[in-house]
């Protein structure tokens, strides 16, 4: 299985054990990434789009434009990346004028785009495409006893409209793998309210009572962990937990993993290599649990 | 507080031209589809920092009251969730529709409510237009409270903790044809400025 690979800004920055835990997965499925050649920032949902959206729509253009030549559909394990891109190709393929404006720039700029390319986020080629059968086939290291949270934020299933491959309102995909893995999927409520992602260089009181809520209903829910495939999900719920914390006076430490480091730990990779060194509320506690004998119930 | 928004709403005439303005941009076609049914403001998950619910923005919108929309906190507020969209019967994108009402509010140089947020969008875009791709540390930087030491701190602390775990690239990457994001950008600044 091959795929054009769009790994947006964060996935090189801020989300690097995403992209690495991504990778080591692929290896054992047998998926190959190739990498848009030159891609740019994605065009974004809002922060670009408010400033200037023709701006905002030619930036998904020439990331789609590139990927045209190539004959692969488009990957990416950004949430918001996904959106965007298949946002902008949604609103370019329903309205020919805007179409018309968008091509005027990026024609100027030696670049054509035909609009039919279709872009998928990776929990969808996981599910679709390898299926959970495959997945639970390489499982050397189940998940016993582990309660997962799986958080999947916004943008990976809202709105139904642009492309969903799961319900927006009580997705099931991301369960379903936990599931596979040996591990107990947690019926959680908030799987999808939203954590202020977009909020957090701005207002970031707003953000962290937000953020506050996905955490705490997650703890109240007794999830030793919680997996998203979002980065700007995983920064709010992981580096901004201590913040929360301490800002509200609550003790919360709950580690917050990409979907993908779950799979890599139940495949049996090394944690290095998952990036499990760079979360920053250490997962050490599920790994200690996970080693610990298990608990047999006496007979009666 | 609500009676008396409620009573603002109905009780002023306003400048139809911007409900003329907004039916142009992508989702504000729809505008008058609304039936005020209250399903985005009862779904929202960042009405509780709002002034105004997004039902009322869209109430406001077709009633043409451009000052009071452009400076509202709700615009700013959104998070482009999408929970209103997807549950909206009359398939309005809402949070397009305030992505439209910042970009005006931004060309206007209307006051805003959160005045970093506008700064935000500047930055955000002048950094891609720079390099092709974002560079987070930058984008913190430009927009770092310089009167507030506490926020510094805690923003400065967080970045070394993330640093220390290769999480923070201090050089940014940058794409190799940058002359394609130079005209790209310079096209739609001329598409932007035909709009005014």
């Amino acid at each position: 299985m091959k795929y054009a690979y769009f790994p947006g800004c964060s996935v090189e920055a801020s989300a690097q054990e995403y992209a690495m835990s991504s990778k080591a997965v692929n290896k054992v499925l047998d998926i190959e990434f190739v990498e848009i050649p030159d891609w740019n920032c994605c065009g974004s949902i809002d922060a670009v789009h408010a400033y200037n959206p023709i701006l905002s729509l030619s930036l998904s253009a020439r990331n789609l434009s590139i990927a045209e030549g190539m004959n692969l559909e488009v990957v990416t394990l950004c949430s918001a990346c996904f959106f965007t891109l298949s946002r902008a190709g949604k609103m370019l393929r329903e309205d020919p004028r805007l179409k018309g404006t968008v091509d005027k720039v990026i024609n100027d700029a030696g670049l054509k785009f035909a609009g039919e390319i279709k872009v998928r986020h990776y929990l969808d080629v996981l599910i679709n495409d390898v299926g959970v059968e495959k997945i639970a086939q390489h499982v050397k290291a189940p998940l016993n006893g582990l309660k997962v949270a799986s958080y999947y934020g916004c943008l990976l299933v809202r709105p139904p409209q642009i492309r969903s491959f799961d319900d927006s309102e009580h997705p099931k995909s991301m369960d379903r793998i936990v599931e596979a893995l040996g591990a107990q999927s947690l019926d959680y409520n908030d799987r999808t309210r939203c954590c202020g992602a977009s909020l957090v260089l701005t207002d970031k009181d707003v953000m962290l009572e937000m953020t506050k809520d996905v955490l705490l209903s997650a703890k109240n829910l007794g999830a030793d962990c919680i997996v998203t495939p979002c980065p700007m999900c995983h920064f709010n719920l992981d580096a901004k937990q201590k913040e929360i914390e301490s800002h509200f006076g609550l003790k919360i430490d709950i580690p917050t993993l990409y979907f993908t480091q779950l799979i890599g730990i139940a495949f049996g990779l090394d944690p290095k290599e998952l990036g499990l060194d760079r979360n920053m509320v250490s997962p050490s506690k599920i790994l200690a649990k996970l080693k610990a004998p298990v608990q047999v119930a006496p007979k009666t | 507080m609500k009676t008396k928004h409620s009573q603002r709403i109905t009780d002023q005439t306003g400048n139809l031209a911007f409900l003329e303005e907004m039916k142009k941009t992508p989702s504000g076609q729809k505008i008058l589809d609304c039936i005020q049914c209250g399903v985005c403001a009862g779904s929202c998950h960042a009405r509780f920092a709002m002034d105004y619910s997004p039902m009322q923005i869209i109430k406001m919108v077709q009633l043409g009251l451009k000052d009071d929309v452009l400076a509202s906190s709700t615009i700013w507020i959104c998070a482009s969730c999408y929970t209103c969209t997807s549950r909206c019967p009359r398939g309005i994108d809402v949070p397009l529709l305030m992505s439209s009402l910042k970009n005006m509010a931004i060309q206007n140089h209307v006051p805003a409510r959160i005045p970093t947020k506008p700064k935000f969008h500047k930055a955000f875009t002048e950094i891609v237009g720079k390099y092709g791709r974002m560079h987070e540390p930058q984008l913190q930087v430009k927009l770092m409270s310089k009167s507030n030491p506490k926020e510094l701190f805690g923003n400065a602390s967080l970045g070394l903790k993330m640093w220390r775990k290769g999480k923070v690239k201090l050089s940014p990457s940058k794409i190799e044809r940058i002359g394609e994001m130079e005209s790209i950008f310079k096209g739609a600044l001329k598409k932007e400025e035909e709009k005014k």
